[in-house]
């Protein structure tokens, strides 16, 4: 089977760069889609700070439940 | 393209949240044009538009995630994105293939950029070319020739997308081209 040749290659490089430029130029993003981007970069953010704010607590493993001093009793 | 690896890494390490978005703007600047290209090069009608959205939204979320260091990756990264949200539609709508792309509305592009970039006798013959090359083309060539002249998706990409060693990929990108410069020749 015959490579792609260098001018082949070439040819169809120009095309994608000057078609993508274009493109881009004849749609840019629009405000709804600004939004869009936006919403989710504050939830994303959101998600983290919550993380942070209420670290998950492990529950005790059973060898550390054996560990675990007894409860002083109550003496209220 | 430097620019946009320079302001993903900033995103990665970026705390506040004005400055994400900040930097959210300016990288979808750059990365929304080639995206809205590739879904609505696969897509068409309005369900084009809900993928589109799909696809911002998944690479906004997921943009801290990204673990690669160059612009090749990131563009790997981002159209593996927006390939799964493909997947996702298809699956609804039961097609998989690119949406042909008229030869006039190729032509009207390539005058667009002719305003910016002026083209010489032989980047227009060159031009000219190409485009025969990607209007008639087989279905199934179309495809793979457009993901990678036009996308740029490489062959492990391709290979990956559709479940085939590299070198099937690479073969087959040859024998498509080869077929359509002997229909265009």
């Amino acid at each position: 089977m015959a490579e792609i040749s260098p001018e082949d290659r070439l040819a169809l490089h120009e095309f994608s760069v000057r078609y993508r430029e274009a493109y881009a130029k004849s749609n840019p993003l629009s405000e709804l889609h600004l939004e869009t981007i936006q919403d989710a970069v504050r939830g994303e953010y959101e998600r983290e700070q919550d993380a942070k704010r209420s670290p998950s607590v492990e529950p005790p493993s059973p060898a550390k439940e054996k560990e675990r001093e007894p409860e002083e009793p109550d003496h209220s | 393209m430097d620019d946009l690896i320079k302001l993903v890494r900033t995103y990665r390490l970026t705390a506040g949240l004005a400055e994400r978005i900040r930097l959210a703007e300016q990288i979808f600047g750059l990365i929304g044009p080639d995206l809205h290209l590739f879904v609505f090069s696969h897509v068409s009608g309005p369900a084009a538009y809900d993928v589109f959205q799909e696809v911002l939204k998944a690479v906004a979320v997921s943009l801290k995630q990204f673990k690669g260091d160059t612009v090749k990756e990131f563009w790997a990264w981002c159209y593996r994105i927006a390939r799964n949200k493909l997947n996702d539609q298809y699956r609804r709508q039961a097609n998989d293939r690119l949406v042909p792309v008229a030869p006039e509305d190729l032509w009207q592009m390539m005058e667009a950029s002719a305003q910016d970039a002026p083209m010489t006798p032989a980047v227009r013959h060159d031009l000219e070319y190409a485009m025969k090359l990607l209007t008639n083309s087989k279905p199934e060539c179309y495809d793979l020739l457009w993901n990678h002249f036009v996308f740029g998706l490489d062959y492990a990409d391709i290979a990956t997308d559709r479940n085939m060693s590299y070198d099937s990929v690479r073969m087959k990108i040859g024998r498509c081209l080869e077929e359509v410069k002997s229909l265009v020749s």
